[in-house]
């Protein structure tokens, strides 16, 4: 079998972006990825992308913050056996303070082990494919394609004002 | 003023980190230099021993826990700015935003030394550390200490994360226009970002959660610190409204340091087209805000201490605008309450060396707040046999110079290595309004 190669097609604004993406509903190619300088619902919703599953990361660092630091406190307590101004050894109430700090703590780790394990960061394979003027004020969409198609895939393109990139395709 | 595009802003943006003239390797020096002095001062303490400083019976809390509680209020609007007003969709912040984060991380950091300052045996700070030990002692998580230790830590660590996020985007763009090792040190800085689609699904979700989940923190930091004093029956801190008031204070503190460094910030990298006069009103607007806040919290405990015939709290607070420390007081009232006011009038909010004074003038005030708090009351506490004065000594002084030098030597060495405006927020400001720069 062939292999298949990448084209990008490089646009100028968003909305001819998303025109194109839309157009590519009647071809046979679907769009790799497509990059942006900034983020757009636009594009988001031309690609139909689902929500990003990074906050039931968040909720479960939450709930694993709280108890945790719910925990830790009511533990340090029952160490001590001792009366402190002549409040019982487990004051509840102070506890969902550090609970409460704990929570957000957790809940910020489970946020970043979220994004790093959907984004699979650090990947820089990525970048093999990638135009530097998309992180600055292009748009591009990427295209892989079979052998002998990158002609076909580069008329779409252009007719829809695109500048072209060509690229091996990913390994 | 030249309409903004994407490229403009870019091109703005990266010439703040072409390589600095002399000058600004001159001002490094000098701020490292004020680091030194403050070092110098904290080696001797350790050397010599706490009592150096001018903290004793009855003020035990000295200018260590009056910067401590300056600084955490410093950090306060960086997360305002990024986190709430995210939230709230308010376009202005966007310009500011990256600013005020770095404000905000090197501001806890410098915060977090004084409480290591104020220790005197600092070696034993492991001590409030939750680990299995052999002397048996556990924490107490009943104390508010405890309580400022753990929200504290989790506030740097928050902060310090949510910054790098926000700040993912645009390295991708300087590893994107660079060569050589700055091009290697972005690449690696910037994880593999690209700017794909499926990067952004994940990246605004995460920074949405981000925000929602700082803003509570920001709320709850400084209620804690706050109850570092309201939790002591001590006259004049035994009060509810005192977690209200010290997030108030900290907000109007650490948005009048966000004119003061934005405004030098904005002179000396052209950033007027990005940071416009409209964001600055903006922020001189709430700073009337917050600053009626604090005026209202301010005769909310004259009012109280009235209303409860407490005698006790009565003379404290007939102690502090008639009695030793009554010249802070009064600094702390102007400048906090009358002077921000000044802001009412369009004219003085719209010119820089006003706003530029101002901040200033309310950044002295807030420090004399924290002065007035935590010096006024043990100094008359209910024995008048145990009143006493405090002074701080030339060492303390030594130290609070060198924490300003820290703040900003770690400021301005952002400012010539890392995008000190996020160029992705602006430029998703002028997708919004079409194109069209409305900053």
């Amino acid at each position: 079998m062939a292999k298949p190669n990448a084209v990008m097609g490089v646009f100028d604004s968003e909305q001819a972006t998303v025109s194109a993406i839309r157009a590519m509903d009647d071809t046979p190619w679907v769009p790799k990825r497509v990059h942006s300088p900034v983020p757009s619902h636009r594009i988001a919703e031309a690609l139909k992308v689902k929500t990003s599953r990074v906050g039931w990361f968040t909720l479960a660092g939450g709930i694993i913050g709280f108890c945790s630091g719910f925990a830790l406190a009511a533990f340090t307590a029952s160490r001590w056996h001792l009366m402190v101004s002549g409040k019982p050894v487990m004051s509840w109430i102070p506890f969902f303070i550090v609970g409460f700090e704990f929570t957000i703590l957790f809940a910020v780790f489970g946020n970043v082990v979220g994004l790093i394990h959907q984004m699979q960061l650090p990947g820089f394979k990525g970048l093999r494919q990638h135009d530097p003027r998309c992180t600055g004020e292009h748009y591009g969409i990427l295209v892989e394609c079979g052998s002998g198609e990158e002609g076909d895939v580069e008329e779409f393109f252009q007719h829809r004002g695109a500048q072209i990139r060509r690229f091996e395709s990913a390994p | 003023m030249t309409a903004l595009t994407f490229s403009k802003i870019d091109e703005t943006v990266l010439a703040t980190l072409r390589p600095p003239e002399r000058s600004y390797w001159a001002l490094v020096a000098v701020l490292f230099a004020g680091i030194l002095v403050g070092a110098a001062c904290w080696v001797y303490q350790i050397f010599v021993g706490i009592g150096v400083g001018g903290q004793n019976n009855p003020v035990a809390w000295g200018t260590y826990l009056i910067n401590f509680v300056f600084w955490v209020g410093i950090a306060h609007s960086g997360t305002l700015i990024s986190a709430i007003l995210h939230l709230f969709r308010a376009g202005w912040r966007n310009p500011i935003a990256r600013a005020a984060e770095t404000m905000t991380v090197f501001a806890v950091c410098t915060a977090g030394l004084f409480p290591f300052i104020h220790l005197g045996r600092v070696w034993l700070v492991f001590y409030m550390l939750p680990i299995p030990n052999q002397r048996q002692l556990w924490q107490n998580f009943t104390s508010p200490l405890m309580f400022d230790v753990v929200a504290i830590s989790t506030y740097l660590t928050v902060s310090s994360l949510f910054w790098y996020t926000g700040m993912l985007p645009d390295l991708a763009v300087v590893r994107d226009r660079s060569t050589g090792l700055r091009k290697k040190v972005f690449t690696v800085l910037s994880l593999g970002w690209t700017g794909a689609h499926e990067q952004w699904r994940h990246y605004t979700r995460a920074y949405l959660f981000f925000a929602a989940l700082a803003t509570p923190l920001v709320i709850s930091v400084h209620s804690v610190v706050s109850w570092d004093f309201a939790l002591g029956v001590v006259p004049g801190w035994h009060t509810t409204i005192f977690a209200p008031y010290f997030v108030a204070g900290a907000i109007h503190s650490g948005l009048a340091m966000v004119l003061t460094l934005m405004i030098p910030l904005r002179k000396i990298f052209h950033f007027q087209d990005i940071i416009t006069m409209r964001v600055l009103e903006a922020v001189a607007k709430t700073i009337v805000f917050t600053g009626l806040i604090v005026a209202f919290a301010y005769g909310t405990e004259f009012f109280i201490a009235w209303y409860s015939h407490n005698p006790v709290e009565l003379a404290m607070f007939k102690y502090r605008p008639t009695g030793d420390y009554a010249l802070g007081f009064w600094i702390m009232v102007v400048c906090n309450t009358m002077v921000p006011l000044l802001f009412l009038f369009k004219r003085i909010r719209t010119t820089i060396a006003w706003l530029f004074g101002i901040s200033i003038l309310v950044n002295i005030g807030m420090w004399f707040e924290r002065y007035v708090i935590i010096i006024t009351s043990v100094s008359r506490d209910f024995i008048p046999y145990a009143f006493g004065l405090y002074a701080p000594t030339v060492l303390e002084f030594g130290i609070m110079v060198g924490s300003f030098c820290l703040f900003f030597f770690l400021f301005v060495l952002f400012v010539k290595h890392l995008p000190s405006v996020s160029m992705t927020e602006m430029k998703e400001i002028l997708e919004e309004d079409d194109g069209h720069g409305q900053a």
